[in-house]
């Protein structure tokens, strides 16, 4: 069984680097209740992968433009712009976020089933990470290092705008600009991401770990340590028992996800009882 | 005593609706001043034009150039779901001294402890804040307020769905702060009754209706009657004043007025 995830560690390294930039993201996700902001990037950005391979089979787009990661990341930065701004007015934000998420699905749906190459890129959708290569890896690297960076340097000021953004603001933070940098990150890792990872994925890796981590501590570090630990840790398990066992790897992985949420679940009762 | 903001003949709304219209007022340093209304009256409208998050459609709101707000936000505005301590969350009252991207260095954890000692509750400078009770969380607000070494401490709404013990002893702590530290504070409130046993000054805002002056200026029943529209009595009790509304044929019964 080892020497068979050896033979797919490359795959294995790039969905650590993903495992790990979502998971850090994902506390403010989950704590800032945009849960569903998430899952509707990933959609866009996977809608953006799809008009891609549309237009690359139509003869429109040429050159970088053309290019999946290319049309996936404008996309995503698009919608980031619009659900950063906030929304105002009589539809209610979940209801606009429900939208988003379901217009792109359909429209990432139609352009593949309409796309030359569709189904043998229909991978693209569901992800596919025995198929990252170390290229890949180093892109995803180049993306991560950055935006881990950005947040472990202002890691509070983005926790201010997140937990008080009226205070923030009376002590001369532009909270906008700093919801707005915080969503770019998020879109940049998950437009990055989402075409290695999936949609599911993706969205699994934002929001179950940091779960795990609220559930297994009191503390903002604990919750950073225990979200990453445990998203680096259904990744390993995750995807090793999918290569010798024959799963799709997506599926695994989140379903370790899922339970080392229940475990985190159980043992906090069980220490609340004690 | 010098002005530290005056509102000039402003007027105040949102987009091209006014909600309040040319309010002049200032608060001079060591006011006390509450600022009182029922919800939706506009006192929302003028703390935020206070703090700069709203502009005037006409007139000025000036600010001395030393002027520092320290905010306490209304309670529920702060989300407990954040598994932070209180000394954490009473660290960010420092975090726009301490600069962008740098870490709180000791000093600034000593003096965060230094302020919820002020308040009474540095023994719980390690708990986790959604575990306090309502006045324990008021008052790590406050020290967080406090930390950042303001010269007026604003409240919004700082005994909103507590018990009377809370509110007592919050409303006392911050009379205490302005006694002691000579604090100027402007106190937002719904409760006439709660705020103007404490306070020295009252703005009253009632329906785009604005009326400020001393508490004995205020607390009169003509001046409040005019304001609220309605037979109004003012009642002592123990040294307390208490606003009454009077219902038509009825006895008097005491009110949020």
């Amino acid at each position: 069984m080892f020497s068979t995830v050896l033979l797919f560690r490359e795959a294995l390294y790039g969905a650590l680097v993903i495992a790990l930039a979502c998971s850090v993201l994902g506390v403010y996700v989950v704590l800032r209740r945009i849960v569903f902001v998430g899952a509707a990037l990933a959609q866009i950005s996977s809608a953006g992968v799809a008009l891609a391979l549309w237009l690359a089979g139509a003869g429109i787009a040429l050159g970088a433009i053309g290019r999946p990661t290319v049309v996936s990341l404008l996309l995503t930065l698009v919608a980031v712009l619009f659900f950063a701004g906030g929304t105002r007015g009589r539809v209610p934000p979940d209801a606009t976020i429900g939208v988003t998420y379901a217009v792109a699905a359909a429209v990432g749906i139609i352009l593949i089933a309409k796309a030359a190459s569709g189904e043998a890129h229909d991978i693209f959708l569901s992800g596919n990470i025995l198929g990252i290569t170390r290229s890949d890896t180093l892109v995803l690297l180049a993306v991560a290092v950055p935006v881990l960076a950005f947040h472990l340097v202002f890691y509070k000021e983005l926790l201010f705008v997140s937990f008080d953004r009226e205070t923030a603001r009376t002590l001369g933070y532009n909270v906008r600009r700093w919801d707005l940098l915080l969503y770019l990150t998020l879109g940049v890792v998950i437009a990055s991401a989402m075409q290695f990872a999936g949609v599911m994925l993706v969205f699994n890796f934002l929001v179950l770990p940091a779960v795990t981590g609220l559930l297994l501590s009191h503390s903002m570090r604990g919750v950073f340590f225990w979200s990453v630990a445990s998203a680096l840790v259904a990744a390993c398990a995750g995807f090793s028992l999918s290569v010798p066992f024959d799963l799709p790897s997506g599926p695994a992985i989140s379903a370790a996800s899922g339970v080392l949420v229940l475990l985190a679940w159980a043992g906090r009762r069980i220490i609340a009882r004690s | 005593m010098p002005s530290l903001v005056t509102f000039d003949r402003a007027t105040l709304g949102y987009g091209r609706r006014a909600v309040l219209t040319e309010i002049s007022f200032d608060i001079p340093e060591g006011d006390f001043l509450g600022l009182v209304g029922p919800n939706g009256a506009g006192k929302t409208t003028i703390l935020r034009a206070l703090l700069g998050s709203l502009t005037p459609l006409s007139g000025t709101v000036s600010r001395a150039p030393t002027l520092r707000f320290g905010y306490v936000p209304q309670r529920d505005q702060v989300d407990y779901n954040f598994p932070l301590k209180v000394l954490d969350v009473v660290m960010m009252g420092r975090y726009d001294r301490i600069g962008l991207g740098r870490r709180p260095t000791e000093n600034d954890r000593r003096r965060a402890h230094k302020a919820l000692e002020h308040v009474g509750i540095d023994r719980l400078a390690d708990h986790p804040l959604a575990d306090l009770s309502g006045g324990q969380k008021q008052r790590t607000l406050i020290a967080r307020a406090l930390v950042g070494e303001p010269n007026v401490l604003v409240l919004d709404e700082p005994t909103n769905g507590m018990d009377l013990v809370a509110t007592t002893q919050i409303l006392g702590l911050v009379r205490e702060l302005h006694d002691r530290d000579g604090l100027t504070v402007l106190m937002v409130s719904h409760a006439l009754n709660e705020v103007a046993n404490y306070v020295e000054r009252i703005a009253l805002v009632v329906e785009g209706g604005f009326r400020i002056g001393t508490t004995d200026e205020i607390m009169t029943e003509e001046a409040l009657s005019q304001m609220y529209g309605i037979p109004v009595e003012v009642d002592s009790f123990a040294g307390h004043r208490i606003v009454v509304a009077r219902r038509a044929g009825a006895e008097p019964v005491t009110d949020h007025v």
